[in-house]
C-alpha cells in the first residue's frame, strides 16, 4: 500500500507523489488510505515548510475510481471511498505547511478537487482540468466547497453545472490554477521555483498565515464535506446513475470521472 | 409586459418592455416568478431575457415617484427578492441573456443566474445610492457569487463596471462581441446545459445554494428588511424626483 503514495523530503520542502500511474492516479480506497497515511506523517513534520503535491506518469489525478465502484456490489462502497476522499481533503487543508499542487497532467474531478484543496496550483497550458461529474450524472459535492473557497461561487456554479473539462490555459484565467507555463517540460522547473520561493516563507510566519485563512473560509469545519460526501454517495446510489456510469465507462479502465 | 416560450426543455423568459429599457414594474417581477414556478416538469433550463438594446435598466422609477408613500417601491423590493430566490430554487439551471448591461434591479437579479452571456460594451452596477435607495436587497447574493471585496464596490460605488471587468468577479461568465449574438449564445448555452442529467444538475445546484447559504453570513430577508427599511423616507423620494427630472 506504502508505494501507491511517496513522499520525498529535501531540506524544508518535501513532495507528496501520487502514485498509481497506471491508472492515471485515479483514486480507489486503497490509494486514498495510502494518501491518508502519507499527509498523517506529514503533520508531525515541522522541519518542512512547503509541501508539492503531485501524480506520477502522465496524470496528475484522473478523479475517483467509480469503475471499481460500481463493481463493487456492498451498497456503502461509494459512501466509503467519497467520506475517505472528504477526510483526505480536509487534513491535506490543515496541514500546517503551505501546500501546492504541480499539476502535471489530467486533474479531474475529485483530482481538480485535490487541486483547488492546495494552497496554491501550478499547471502548463495543456493539461486537462475540470469538473465533468454532472455529465456522469454525478454531483461532485464534496469538491464543491473546495471549489467556492477557490474561485467564488459565482464563478464555481458556472463550471459545476456545466461539467467538462478545460484546458491549463482556461483553469489559470478562471483561477482554479495560480501560475501556468507553456510547455510540460517547463513545469519542474517552475515546481521548483515555486517551492524555492514559498521556503522563503519564515515557518512560524507560513503556519500562522496559512491557519488563519483557513479560518476565515471555513475550511476547518468539516461538516460541509462531510455532508457532500453522503449526498454525493446517494446519488450514485440511484439505479439511473449506476446505469448510466456502467453505460459510460463499463469495461474500459484508465478513463474515469 | 413579458413574453414566455417553450422551446423544448428551455423556456424562454422575456422582459417586452424595450421602450423603457425593460425597466421593471411590480406586476413584472411577480409574473417572471410565477411563470418561473409554474414551468412545466419538463423544464430543464430557464434562459431569462430582455428585448432591445439592454436587458434591463431596473426599477421603473417614474412609477416608483408617482407613488410617494413608497408602495410602488416596497412592492419591487419584495417582488424583485421573491424572484431571485424563485430562480435560485428552480431546479435547472438559469441563464441569463444581458445584452447590453443590467443596472440596478437589473444586476440584481443575476444573483438568481447559473450563467449570464453579454457582449462587450455592457456595463453592470447599481447607481441607485444616488437616489437615495439602498442596493442591500441584493447584497447577500453579490457578496457570495463575486466575493465580498467586489461586491463592497459595487454596492457602494455608484459607478458602472464594464463586460470584462464583470467576467473577472464572476458576476457575467461569458462574453461575446456584439449584443446581437448575445441571445443566440445563450440559447446554446442553454440547450447544452438542458441535455445533461437532470438529477445531477438538481442535486448540484440545490448543493451549491446550500453551501452558499453558509457563507451568507446575512439572510436574503434581511438584505431585502435594509431596502424596504429607507423606503418611503424624504431623501429617497427627493432622490427619485431627481430622477424622473433628468
Amino acid at each position: 500500500m506504502s508505494d501507491l503514495a511517496k513522499v520525498e523530503v529535501s531540506g524544508r520542502i518535501a513532495r507528496l507523489v501520487i502514485n498509481r500511474p497506471e491508472i492515471r492516479n485515479a483514486l480507489s480506497v486503497e490509494l486514498l488510505e495510502a494518501l491518508h497515511a502519507r499527509v498523517d506523517e506529514l503533520v508531525r513534520r515541522e522541519d518542512v515548510s512547503v509541501l508539492l503535491v503531485t501524480g506520477e506518469g502522465k496524470a496528475f489525478c484522473a478523479g475517483m475510481d467509480l469503475k471499481h465502484v460500481i463493481d463493487d456490489p456492498a451498497p456503502e462502497a461509494p459512501a466509503r471511498l467519497l467520506l475517505s476522499l472528504a477526510e483526505l481533503t480536509l487534513k491535506l487543508r490543515d496541514l500546517p505547511m503551505v501546500t501546492c499542487a504541480i499539476v502535471n497532467g489530467a486533474a479531474i474531478g475529485g483530482g481538480c478537487g485535490l487541486v483547488c484543496v492546495c494552497d496554491l496550483a501550478v499547471t502548463h497550458e495543456s493539461s486537462k482540468m475540470g469538473f465533468p461529474e454532472v455529465d456522469l450524472g454525478v454531483c461532485p459535492a464534496v469538491v464543491a466547497p473546495w471549489l467556492v473557497r477557490k474561485i467564488g461561487a459565482g464563478r464555481a456554479r458556472r463550471v459545476l453545472l456545466s461539467g467538462g473539462l478545460m484546458s491549463g490555459r482556461e483553469a489559470y484565467e478562471i483561477g482554479i490554477v495560480d501560475a501556468v507555463v507553456g510547455e510540460p517540460e517547463a513545469l519542474a522547473g517552475a515546481g521548483v521555483e515555486m517551492a524555492r520561493r514559498l521556503a522563503e516563507g519564515g515557518p512560524a510566519a507560513l503556519r500562522a498565515t496559512k491557519h488563519l485563512l483557513n479560518e476565515l473560509d471555513g475550511s476547518l469545519e468539516g461538516g460541509v464535506v462531510r455532508r457532500g460526501a453522503e449526498l454525493s454517495a446517494r446519488v450514485i446510489g440511484l439505479e439511473e446513475t449506476r446505469a448510466r456510469l456502467r453505460e459510460k465507462f463499463g469495461a474500459s479502465p484508465g478513463n474515469r470521472p | 409586459m413579458i413574453r414566455v416560450a417553450d422551446d423544448g426543455p428551455v423556456r424562454v423568459i422575456t422582459l417586452a418592455r424595450a421602450e423603457k429599457r425593460n425597466a421593471l414594474t411590480p406586476e413584472m417581477l411577480a409574473e417572471v416568478t410565477r411563470v418561473v414556478k409554474e414551468a412545466p416538469a419538463s423544464t430543464r433550463v430557464i434562459v431569462l431575457a430582455g428585448e432591445g438594446s439592454v436587458f434591463c435598466a431596473g426599477f421603473d422609477l417614474a412609477l416608483c415617484a408617482a407613488h410617494p408613500d413608497g408602495s410602488v417601491m416596497r412592492a419591487l423590493l419584495s417582488g424583485l427578492s421573491a424572484l431571485i430566490i424563485s430562480l435560485r430554487d428552480f431546479p435547472g439551471c438559469v441563464v441569463v441573456a444581458a445584452q447590453g448591461g443590467a443596472i440596478a434591479g437589473g444586476c440584481a437579479m443575476l444573483g438568481g443566474a447559473d450563467v449570464v452571456v453579454t457582449d462587450r460594451g455592457a456595463k453592470f452596477g447599481y447607481p441607485v445610492l444616488r437616489i437615495g435607495v439602498s442596493p442591500a436587497v441584493s447584497a447577500p447574493f453579490l457578496g457570495v457569487g463575486a466575493g465580498f471585496g467586489p461586491a463592497r464596490a459595487r454596492m457602494l460605488d455608484t459607478g458602472l463596471i464594464d463586460a470584462e471587468r464583470a467576467r473577472a468577479v464572476g458576476l457575467v461568465h461569458e462574453v461575446v462581441d456584439g449584443p446581437g449574438g448575445v441571445l443566440a449564445r445563450a440559447m446554446e448555452v442553454a440547450k447544452g446545459l438542458a441535455e445533461k442529467p437532470p438529477t445531477a444538475i438538481a442535486t448540484t445546484k440545490g448543493w451549491l445554494n446550500e453551501i452558499e447559504d453558509g457563507l451568507r453570513g446575512v439572510t436574503p430577508e434581511r438584505g431585502l428588511a435594509v431596502s424596504m427599511g429607507l423606503t418611503g423616507g424624504d431623501e429617497e423620494r427627493e432622490g427619485l424626483m431627481r430622477a424622473v427630472r433628468r
